[in-house]
């Protein structure tokens, strides 16, 4: 066996360590952290820098929050669950403070902070790695990526389905070839819990059970109940309630309550935006849509795409965050879960590939010069070009062309001619502007 | 069905792939007999064990089995590798997920127990030392359960053959599933308490139900029904 990490206890006689020493450094990182290698970093950066650039073009402005705040600010907009997923840890001053793990606290923050002499509604966007100690969170990692947009200060159905046709749009951007949004309401689920004739207790128990997706232990509280209602019913067929418009008027038909019934009249406002946002067969409504029911109050969304089985986008109205803020503002926005995205791309039927390097350009003697001058033609040009650090000669070149795996390679062994090899074709020796050019031209 | 395109100039284009197709991850072991009987009762897929042991994946026109160890079926059901999946409630406690827990399907019965040997003077809590010492193969459920008793315990995680810890002095009891005792009784180990009754459940996938929610509700209606017969 080999050794693959740091060993705790007698590990002398463990193959490689006999007699040694020195201590393996963990090569493989912090379990739950992960490294993006080239091939994952690229798109990663590459959907970050899409996703941002279509939150500009909706005109959100681009904020960076730390990657550390007070637990006291967190503490005002996460709940129990939530605060206890936190690095924490206490800065020089005794102060405790914590990695973040979602960044709408921090921008709530800087909203009725720094930010308050700004006028809302407020449209920002931001992104960045998001910590938990809970592995579970992310599933198996602990740190994610994010890009999330968040309009402050719009109450209403149309600032909800801007949020969500957004929302659409950016994972359109992100290159995700299909994808569908889920459109539920917070207050649906308020008005049915606030009609439905139970006791307290089972009221609570309920809450657990469909907190936990578990809809055994839902059926067999409301089975021990001698009342029955539309809203027994509708809670029990919970996961079952989705559809087109036609979820709306069957769902109507059900619920006897104020609460339930607005909610259900903002949906169909929002599906009609959202057509005429250009929307249309990719929005469905989920009225049993389970999601942090104390957090949000409104319009929530979820967005999913093909093959992977959590959602890349999660969004909705949270009127309550700013008040405790001190600049009471309704609010909504979302996220965009980068690492799904590119598990999303990869496992698409046309994967992206590394983005190819164009030219590796060799030198020997006064061939250096040459060389670099080379380099900065073809980068001005906006290829992508690799200069060697040591002389080779042709021969020894072309091994080293392999490692780069460029499409070109350049050999300078003179200021007036090189030796210029195309993938597939034979060497050729021409002057350096001439190669610059036709490479520059696209030609072979 | 919604996986679908948005208009515009920037259009999004594809039909999904084996849209009606559902998969379901099966458990290995007790509860596979049970589940197969469920699927054909459902007209889903007549399957043996033989031939389901022989090839663990085997796809029909219409569904997709998967047979994996039991303590795996929810992280194939979390992760979307299945849609579906038949797993003991007792895997459940132990490995909390995303998914949905849609429906008892009332078979695989059993119960996850406190036993300790027979000469032993531990009975209720009131009897249990300051720090009690448990061996089990669910550590998760077992110290949860404990926890809520104000009870602190000692977990040593074993995999297999639990009932021997006590006997050996290694550990003061077991937490343990069980069907008949039998075993229990064969090791001269007594139940003094039970933490949970098991079944088989059916669990879903979160994306699915959402993404190709007619094919695989329909699966669901069909399970659901079946299990009443």
């Amino acid at each position: 066996m080999s050794s693959l990490g740091p060993l705790h206890g007698s590990d002398s006689e463990l193959v490689g360590l006999k007699g040694a020493r020195s201590v393996i450094p963990r090569l493989g990182g912090v379990p739950g952290f992960r490294d993006l290698l080239p091939a994952e970093a690229e798109v990663v950066r590459e959907a970050q820098e899409s996703v941002l650039a279509e939150m500009r073009r909706w005109g959100y402005r681009h904020v960076i929050t730390p990657m550390i705040e007070s637990t006291e600010v967190l503490e005002l907009g996460l709940g129990a669950e939530q605060r206890r997923r936190l690095f924490k840890f206490a800065d020089a001053r005794g102060e405790v403070v914590a990695l973040v793990g979602e960044r709408t606290v921090p921008v709530a923050r800087l909203v009725a902070g720094k930010l308050r002499g700004s006028p809302l509604p407020m449209r920002l966007c931001y992104a960045g790695p998001v910590l938990s100690t809970d592995d579970g969170r992310f599933h198996q990692r602990r740190e994610t990526y994010q890009v999330g947009a968040e309009l402050v200060g719009a109450s209403g159905t149309v600032a909800d389905a801007e949020v969500i046709a957004l929302a659409a749009r950016c994972l359109q951007a992100s290159g995700v070839q299909r994808y569908q949004i889920d459109v539920g309401h917070a207050e649906f689920f308020h008005g049915i819990m606030d009609a439905v004739k139970l006791p307290d207790e089972v009221k609570s128990a309920v809450r657990v059970a469909l907190a936990a997706r578990d809809f055994v232990a839902l059926e067999s509280l409301l089975e021990g109940t001698p009342l029955r209602s539309a809203e027994h019913e509708l809670l029990l067929r919970f996961p079952g309630l989705r559809g087109g418009a036609e979820i709306l008027q069957a769902a109507g038909g059900l619920v006897r309550n104020r609460r339930s019934e607005r909610a259900l009249a903002e949906l169909a406002e929002v599906q009609e935006l959202l057509v005429a946002h250009g929307l249309v067969d990719v929005v469905s409504l989920d009225l049993g849509a389970i999601r942090d029911f104390d957090y949000y109050t409104g319009i929530i969304f979820e967005g999913y795409g093909p093959e992977v089985g959590r959602p890349v986008a999660q969004g909705g109205r949270y009127d309550g965050l700013l008040a405790r803020f001190g600049r009471p503002a309704p609010a909504t926005g979302f996220v965009v879960q980068l690492d799904l995205v590119w598990e999303m791309l990869t496992r698409a039927s046309r994967p992206p590939a590394l983005p190819r390097i164009d030219a590796a350009v060799a030198w020997t003697g006064s061939g250096l010069k040459t060389a670099l001058r080379l380099g900065s033609t073809l980068r001005l040009f906006g290829m992508r070009a690799v200069v060697d650090t040591q002389a080779r000669d042709q021969a020894q070149s072309k091994a080293w062309w392999q490692t780069v795996g460029a499409v070109n390679l350049i050999h300078c062994r003179s200021e007036s001619t090189v030796s210029w090899t195309a993938r597939g074709h034979s060497t050729r020796r021409l002057p350096p502007e001439q190669v610059a050019g036709r490479l520059a031209g696209g030609l072979r | 069905m919604t996986v679908g395109s948005a208009q515009g100039a920037n259009s999004v284009k594809g039909a999904p792939k084996s849209v009606a197709k559902v998969s379901i991850a099966l458990p290995t072991g007790a509860l596979m007999p049970g589940a197969l009987r469920l699927l054909a009762r459902a007209g889903l897929a007549r399957l043996s064990a033989q031939e389901l042991g022989r090839q663990l994946l085997v796809d029909r026109s219409n569904i997709r089995v998967i047979l994996v160890r039991p303590a795996d079926v929810p992280a194939y059901v979390d992760q979307g590798a299945a849609d579906l999946g038949i797993v003991g409630k007792d895997i459940l406690w132990e490995t909390p997920g995303a998914h949905y827990e849609l429906v008892d399907l009332r078979f695989g019965g059993c119960r996850l127990v406190l036993a300790v040997p027979l000469a032993s003077k531990l009975d209720g809590p009131e009897t249990w030392p300051p720090q009690l010492r448990v061996a089990t193969k669910y550590p998760r459920t077992a110290s949860a359960w404990f926890e809520a008793r104000g009870q602190a315990v000692e977990i040593v995680r074993l995999h297999g053959s639990v009932e021997l810890a006590p006997l050996v002095g290694l550990v003061d009891g077991i937490v343990d599933l069980t069907a008949t005792g039998r075993t229990l009784k064969e090791n001269r180990l007594r139940i003094t308490a039970t933490l949970g009754e098991s079944t088989a459940r059916l669990i879903a996938n979160q994306a699915s139900l959402k993404t190709r929610t007619d094919a695989v509700q329909a699966a669901v209606g069909r399970l659901r029904e079946a299990v009443g017969e």
